[in-house]
């Protein structure tokens, strides 16, 4: 936390985390917009899932929109004041957009897979089921609160572990065939947040180091804490949703494995064993945010495109 | 499984053979329907309109009974999980409900070698035997349709000329719909239409371009599905110099305008010399407008050399022009490949200076390797057909080439598939689309693919690009081309019926020869001569090609073309190959299927011990790949589809320069291009093994 006395243009030449640059260059050369997956064409696919099925696919992805509309309008804005260098706000503002756009990139699925009646449905599911509700609630109630730090946990938590309940089903249909465009399109939404918790988490292990051994036992145990706290929810939230599916146990499995996976983008130990985190590995595979997978016209854009660095060609290029 | 490392950190190959081998017992055997005799389920197939009964009436019951035991006898094994998935998936006959299996591959085989072999028993017992052990593998549409009563057409790939009126291009949109049903991908030729603001009758700035032409193709590719087993394909391609090329390419940018932007149509940039030589000395292009173009030379803007006339039109003034830097669009074409992997682009005079076919090519297909001459069709006020001209389709075929070299009779392995080819040719004629259906008549195309070569270099252990291994592309290649014309002209001979136009082509004077009679094309390296030695396959020489040369000036050829190198998707993992001549993507690929998702495929021949000979296509780099491209074309009349790679370190300063190194070595077209982005430190998923490798 510093403040500002004069205000300064922020100086690209001049970056003071390497890190910043980075993760910059990485999120723009992500970017993308729903438009670049044809969701269309799974509407055949949608045609093959049962009502109980779809209804589940609509509420988890209501969930979802929830979730990245807090993080877009809410979440990385409060931690914008707390950022440590200029270039972090830049960083900062790019994650809002892309939590905006995938917030509108649910949207998209919906106005191409369903129709108005379960989209409304859907939404007043969302604004009505408990464990969503309290989901929100408990985040919400850091973002309001006045430790920065805490806060970096609170946004780590939310965007490595509390997306991957929903994020289980659409990888789960594409495992079976099922909705593979639209995995696509989730797939591109695990590429950016998997680079916003590790970022936050980041930031968070710098603030962190700057702490007395006190502050850093008690924020530690906060952690913890609100960890505990999101996961029972969450259980809840998991069996609600997944129980008509009998798909619970294995969600669970991918819980304990993302929240694993938060707490070290955050700096700190595994909780769950080994044993609880054998995620299904076709779930697995299907998650993997590198961009290395092969495909052509017959299948779809795929999600591995990114934005070109432009170079120009110079003389010797053209010695011919 | 088996992307994920096992616990002593190997690849749990295992894993794939235990997957394909529980695929068998969970799903296939408890899923096909058991028939207790051949006859019970010939007659079963027959009498349920499955199977078609004028196929099988072609030939003597034994004969039918003797060829299903020769392919049952040969023991065929899928030898990966992708495989047997694959064929199961989409190519073996199901009951109409979709929910049972009818056919097993040995089935699916010997209907192919019935259908191919069109009541020649001898040539349907040869098939059997070049298909079951996979030396040649029929391509999709042909092994997935062969024999079934209820099917597609057997041809792979359709291109269309549209001329610059409405009746063609009305035209257009009618034949993408007609082939789409049938199960074709479909290339559509942009370069005549008259651009954005360009007069209609006379009266300036009415015409809206090509964009809402793109638009309407790309509506009904999405329509018409091949019987819901894929989705329509199309493509479209654009001359370089054609006013509305930036924003063809806009098409395709991430934050296009949705009115504008296509998704689905895959689309390609035809580029001449002339562009080249501007974008060297940093210069601007000029575009010609296509409505003055033709006006003034009486020819559709497609059909001019824009770089022989690349003058002469800027000199003249009644052509309306516009410019832009030429530096540039190779820029823009760059970045939009990083994006969204288009264009294609074809380099219109690498591939007309080798073109031994009277003519001009003007336009490529989906995957970029077909390369044939057309002709314009013309229509009567009413739409009826004035003067039927002459459109493009090519059905395709593949020799695995580990496979082809183990042959016990080489020459007579390629001229089965040349014959096999062939017999698509003659058995089609497509009357919704009469030029297609003319085209083909006359011209009886074929290409004949191969795929598999990074498989054997694997197996022979040949890195991928290095001198060895180029030696060995150039002399298979060319042995392959001596085979091919050879079984041609024999069918030529036999049939003394060339194809049409026979006597323009640089066949008939003799010029194709040229460059093999006293040309130094045998193998440089004691390993390749030793290769061939030990394989007991001919490398044709001088003498040789003196011979041919003469036959086939004194009896034609079948067939107007005969090579062409496609991608190989689905038909290289049925028949357990790496796809077409390309450097494997992964040592186990991750691919994303439009109607199964993620499926993986461990590299064919790949084990724990062969490793260091199976570096992917991302660390091989352009250079390399495009240097074998290079020794095969010099000997592929048609082209090949090459699809560059590159890490996300690349700029499209690296883009361009390998497209420059590509037509330098006399490359004719390129297919896609492919960035590896991987994940950021601390974001992957742990332990994954394509992640890893």
């Amino acid at each position: 936390m510093k403040t500002k006395l004069v205000t300064r243009p922020i100086n690209w030449n001049k970056v003071e985390d390497v890190i910043d640059l980075d993760v910059w260059n990485r999120l723009t050369q992500n970017f993308w917009l729903p438009e670049k997956i044809a969701i269309s064409n799974d509407i055949q696919s949608w045609g093959t899932l049962t009502p109980e099925e779809k209804q589940l696919t609509m509420r988890v992805f209501t969930g979802l929109t929830m979730l990245d509309t807090i993080q877009g309008t809410i979440g990385s804005m409060s931690i914008m004041p707390d950022a440590r260098t200029q270039h972090e706000e830049a960083v900062i503002t790019n994650i809002a957009f892309m939590e905006s756009v995938h917030a509108k990139s649910y949207s998209s699925v919906f106005s191409t897979l369903c129709s108005t009646a379960d989209i409304d449905d859907a939404f007043r599911w969302s604004e009505e089921n408990p464990y969503l509700q309290k989901k929100a609630d408990i985040i919400l109630g850091y973002y309001n609160g006045d430790d920065p730090l805490k806060r970096k946990i609170a946004s780590t938590l939310l965007e490595s572990f509390l997306f991957y309940s929903g994020f289980y089903l659409p990888m789960y249909w594409s495992s079976r065939a099922k909705l593979t465009n639209t995995a696509d399109l989730i797939r591109l939404i695990i590429r950016d947040e998997a680079v916003h918790g590790y970022y936050i988490g980041y930031k968070y292990q710098l603030g962190l180091a700057e702490q007395s051994a006190e502050r850093q036992e008690e924020l530690k145990a906060y952690t913890y804490d609100l960890l505990m706290e999101l996961y029972e929810n969450e259980i809840r939230y998991t069996a609600d949703l997944y129980d008509s599916k009998g798909l619970t146990e294995d969600v669970k499995k991918f819980l304990h494995y993302n929240a694993n996976k938060a707490l070290m983008n955050l700096g700190y130990e595994a909780l769950f064993p080994k044993e609880v985190c054998d995620v299904n590995p076709a779930i697995l595979s299907a998650l993997s945010p590198n961009a290395n997978e092969n495909h052509d016209f017959f299948s779809g854009s795929g999600s591995s495109y990114v934005i070109a660095k432009n170079e120009a060609t110079t003389d010797d290029d053209w010695d011919f | 499984m088996l992307n994920l490392y096992g616990p002593d950190g190997e690849i749990q190959f295992d894993k794939d053979k235990a997957a394909a081998r529980a695929y068998f017992l969970d799903n296939i055997n408890q899923n096909t329907v058991f028939f207790h005799s051949l006859e019970e389920k010939l007659d079963y197939l027959v009498e349920n309109d499955y199977y078609d009964l004028g196929l099988l009436d072609k030939y003597a019951k034994e004969e039918v009974k003797e060829l299903f035991k020769q392919a049952y006898a040969y023991k065929f094994r899928f030898e990966s999980f992708l495989g047997a998935y694959k064929f199961y998936t989409q190519y073996a006959l199901k009951t109409f409900d979709g929910e049972r299996y009818l056919e097993r591959f040995e089935d699916r085989v010997v209907m192919n070698a019935l259908m191919l072999g069109q009541g020649d028993a001898e040539l349907a017992k040869d098939l059997v035997e070049e298909i079951i052990s996979g030396r040649f593998q029929p391509a999709t549409p042909t092994f997935l349709n062969a024999g079934k009563a209820q099917r597609g057409e057997y041809v792979s790939c359709f291109l269309l000329r549209i001329e610059d009126n409405m009746e063609s291009i009305a035209r257009a949109v009618n034949s993408s719909l007609q082939l789409s049903k049938r199960g074709g991908g479909v290339a559509l030729n942009l370069s005549n239409l008259r651009e954005q603001g360009a007069p209609i009758k006379k009266i300036q700035n009415q015409s809206s371009g090509i964009i809402p032409v793109m638009k309407m193709l790309e509506d009904a590719f999405s329509y018409a599905n091949q019987l819901g087993a894929r989705q329509g394909a199309g493509a479209v391609y654009l001359n370089a110099h054609h006013p509305d090329i930036m924003r063809f390419l806009d098409t395709k940018k991430e934050n296009a305008d949705e009115k504008t932007r296509i998704k689905t149509l895959s689309i390609g940039v035809v580029i001449p010399d002339i562009t080249l030589e501007l974008a060297k000395n940093g210069d601007d292009m000029y575009l010609f407008s296509p409505y003055d173009v033709e006006r003034i030379y009486g020819v559709p803007f497609g059909d001019i050399s824009v770089t022989e006339k690349y003058q002469e039109m800027v000199d003249n003034a009644e052509i309306k022009k516009t410019k832009i830097s030429a530096r540039e669009l190779f820029q823009r074409i760059a970045e939009l490949q990083f994006e969204s992997g288009y264009p294609y682009i074809m380099y219109e005079d690498n591939v007309n200076k080798v073109n031994p076919i009277q003519g001009r090519i003007n336009m490529s297909n989906l995957c970029s390797e077909i390369l044939q001459v057309n002709t314009p069709t013309t229509y009567n006020n009413d739409l009826s057909y004035d003067q039927i001209g002459k459109d493009i389709s090519c059905n395709l075929g593949s020799l695995n080439i580990a496979k082809a070299m183990m042959s016990p009779d080489f020459e007579k392995t390629v001229r089965t598939a040349i014959k096999a080819l062939t017999a698509v040719a003659d058995m089609s004629y497509i009357d919704s689309v009469m030029s297609i259906a003319e085209g083909n008549k006359r011209s009886r195309a074929i290409g004949l693919g191969q795929m598999n070569l990074h498989g054997y270099f694997g197996k022979e252990r040949m890195h991928y690009g290095d001198e060895e291994s180029i030696d060995f592309t150039n002399v298979y290649f060319m042995t392959i081309l001596y085979n091919a014309l050879k079984a041609s002209n024999e069918m030529a001979k036999k049939t003394k019926n060339p194809f049409d136009n026979f006597e323009n082509s640089k066949y008939a004077s003799g010029e194709f020869f040229s460059k093999y009679i006293g040309g130094d094309w045998g193998p440089k390296t004691d390993k390749v001569k030793g290769i061939f030695e030990t394989a007991g396959i001919k490398i044709p020489g001088d003498f040789e090609w003196v011979e041919l040369r003469a036959s086939v000036m004194e009896h034609g050829i079948y067939n107007q073309n005969l090579q062409a190198v496609p991608p190989t998707g689905s038909i290289s993992y049925i028949n357990n190959s790496t796809s077409s001549i390309h450097p494997i993507a992964a040592k186990i690929e991750i691919r994303k299927e439009g109607k199964l998702g993620r499926v993986y495929y461990p590299a064919p021949f790949l084990t724990n011990d062969n490793m260091e000979y199976f570096t992917d296509a991302y660390e091989i780099g352009p250079e390399k790949v495009i240097d074998v491209y290079a020794a095969a074309t010099a000997h592929v009349d048609q082209g090949l589809s090459l699809t560059l790679f590159f890490k996300d370190t690349a700029t499209t300063r690296d883009v361009n320069r390998a497209q420059i190194y590509a037509w330098k070595k006399g490359i004719k077209t390129i297919y896609y291009i492919r960035i590896r982005q991987m994940a950021l430190d601390g974001t992957d998923v742990e332990d994954c093994v394509s992640c890893m490798l």
